[in-house]
């Protein structure tokens, strides 16, 4: 359960860090990068 | 490829997530405690209920052992991480002590799991700080209740061990979960190796050392058992003779799962709890800071003790944390000279307890090891 539960965090994880590298404008990818903090955090930090 | 607003974004995300992951993890690191010469051993709760090894409820405990035979007396501190002045005043003992009779146990972070988060929504500080002469000492400021992470989700409606019905969180407060199961919850078990403990070294008596909130009824007060009532008050006349007003409070008969109730009936022995008060887990207080946990001022608890509405003198000065441990100090000297009139054969002799005195004038620091640096 714990490894889904990794997999699931990384994907969504990769999916923001891909969406800021599309991304044009500094100010999507900066409101971006706020929740792939939280991503981040969360994948680091899961018990 | 990686232009570089992204690749500053990135660094920035990087950068944020290791302080602010640094930060979170640093609570669940346990602050040394430094024993003094009088500890003859360590041993740890799972020594008395095995499973409970390896899990975030194991704990330490600290052993004193008199040259002379005499009583077993446990003391907890810790039972509820977020009130300092119980964790502080065991630590006080641990690095202070030493017995001349009898054996003493002391469980300074009971429920250690309690120590390892924060109370969600209350921004209560990780730490505070006491200053010794040779540097700041800092102590975690834990939650009320286990951590989730170590023990979830919560029942919608929480039965104790005993039988008694309560909201669903307090079924991970370790002082609603005595007498404990061996096969319950996390806490449920924690309680249960602490009977275990009061069983296999026949612990005479035990004193859970509290704190409550100033709007609180229950404070300033020592909660006993009906088999220790000669004890408390006679405690009570002490404690009076040196300037400190006591409540006496009987466990109530019908409240279930607390330390007063359930380690009287379960396991026979004397069970008393001491409460001091403290500001920083009320709920009237202003804006939490590590400075309201050790000075203890707040100028929304001085108005509402003007309102009349507490159950403790509040003035500017507020209650600081070296009175509240000084209290719990004479508390617990007050109770072991009670043991040892009633049932002179089960006295401890405690020496090097620092005196409430001198840890009034003196601060706590003059008490307490150096930091490690
Ligand atoms: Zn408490």
């Amino acid at each position: 359960m714990k490894y889904a539960y990794h997999l699931i965090v990384a994907y969504l994880t990769l999916h923001v860090g891909w969406y800021i590298l599309r991304e044009k404008s500094f100010w999507k990818q900066a409101g971006a990068g706020l929740v792939l903090i939280l991503f981040v955090l969360r994948l680091l930090l899961i018990q | 490829m990686i232009d570089g607003s992204s690749f500053f974004i990135f660094g920035m995300v990087a950068a944020v997530s290791f302080f602010a992951g640094r930060d979170f993890v640093a609570q669940r690191a346990e602050e040394a405690i430094m024993p003094g010469p009088g500890l003859t051993s360590m041993r740890q709760l799972s020594d008395y209920f095995p499973p409970l090894r390896g899990t975030a409820g194991d704990t330490g405990i600290f052993v004193f052992e008199g040259a002379e035979a005499g009583g077993n007396v446990l003391i907890l501190g810790g039972a509820h991480p977020n009130e300092p002045a119980g964790y502080v005043s065991a630590i006080l003992l641990i690095e202070n002590v030493r017995l001349a009779r009898g054996r003493l146990f002391v469980v300074p972070r009971a429920n250690a799991s309690g120590f390892t988060h924060g109370d969600p929504q209350e921004g209560a500080p990780q730490r505070f700080g006491i200053e010794t002469p040779q540097g700041t000492r800092f102590f975690r400021l834990g939650s009320r209740v286990t951590n989730s992470i170590h023990q979830w989700p919560d029942p919608t409606l929480y039965i104790t061990p005993t039988g008694q019905k309560l909201a669903g969180i307090e079924a991970r407060n370790l002082n609603r979960a005595y007498p404990g199961l061996p096969r319950g919850s996390l806490t449920e078990r924690v309680a249960h190796a602490v009977m275990e403990l009061i069983r296999k070294e026949r612990i005479d008596l035990g004193i859970d050392l509290h704190e409550s909130a100033p709007e609180y009824p229950v404070i300033n007060a020592i909660v006993f058992h009906e088999n220790s009532s000669d004890l408390a008050a006679l405690a009570q006349m002490a404690l009076q003779g040196e300037g400190y007003e006591f409540r006496l409070e009987a466990s109530p008969q019908n409240l279930r799962g607390l330390s007063h109730r359930e380690w009287g009936d379960a396991a026979g022995i004397k069970a008393v709890l001491i409460e001091t008060p403290n500001a920083s887990h009320g709920r009237i207080k202003g804006r939490p800071s590590a400075s309201l946990v050790v000075d203890g001022r707040d100028p929304y608890y001085v108005k509402a003790a003007g309102l009349g509405r507490l159950f403790v003198p509040f003035g500017p000065e507020g209650i600081p944390l070296r009175h509240r441990v000084a209290r719990h100090l004479a508390g617990v000297e007050a109770v072991l000279g009670a043991l040892s009139e009633l049932e002179p054969e089960k006295a401890v002799g405690l020496e090097g307890l620092p005196s409430a005195a001198d840890v009034e004038a003196q601060g706590l620091g003059a008490f307490l090891r150096p930091p490690r640096l």
